[in-house]
């Protein structure tokens, strides 16, 4: 089961990078669990200094951007 | 980075500063000037041994933000942990072409500490 982290504070970016990587997991046909990762310090444990992040089984792939469904389904 | 807003959604790419941080007084000078920028709202100082040890935070944060990178001496340990992960520079100083020679002296950290921050600032 792949693990898929929202990194952010549960603004709009957040929330619609969240939308995307459900939609491109669901199309992909992919077991899946969303975790969304809202407190700022365990955010910057990761190292991450821009929101909002997504992290794919524990590695983080992007930072700062919200990825379209295509651009994630590549990563998963 | 003490306050939510400043993590969550910044619309504009953020300025991170590097530094060797190296066992010389050139790579602690790096170091001691990394802190004053961040200090002066330069940019953010930021960890430069997360990105040699590949750590994906720190290089995916390094690959989305503006880059200054400030190493001791020529050996560019900086500059080149950055380069492996295809992160380019915007602006990039050597504490050694700043002035200062590189010795085991840590006697003189706050002199030689101001003396290449001004360089910097007012190269800025």
């Amino acid at each position: 089961m792949k693990k898929i982290q929202i990194l952010g504070t549960g603004c709009a970016k957040c929330m619609k990078l969240t939308e995307n990587a459900e939609k491109a997991a669901k199309e992909l046909g992919i077991e899946f669990e969303i975790q969304k990762v809202q407190d700022i310090k365990e955010i910057m444990n990761y190292g991450v200094m821009m929101t909002p992040g997504l992290a794919i089984d524990g590695e983080v792939r992007a930072v700062g951007k919200v990825l379209s469904v295509e651009e994630i389904k590549k990563l998963l | 980075m003490s306050e939510q807003r400043d993590v969550c959604c910044s619309g504009d790419a953020k300025t991170l500063v590097l530094a060797c941080s190296g066992g010389s007084n050139a790579g602690q000078i790096a170091n001691n000037v990394m802190i004053e920028l961040d200090k002066k709202g330069v940019g953010n100082a930021y960890c430069l041994a997360g990105i040699g040890a590949a750590l994906s935070g720190f290089v995916e944060s390094a690959k989305a933000a503006r880059i200054v990178v400030i190493d001791g001496c020529p050996v560019a340990c900086g500059k080149k942990a950055l380069e492996r992960h295809g992160i380019e520079l915007s602006r990039y100083f050597v504490v050694t072409e700043l002035g200062i020679e590189k010795t085991h002296d840590f006697s003189n950290l706050d002199r030689e500490t101001k003396e290449v921050l001004n360089e910097i600032v007012s190269s800025l």
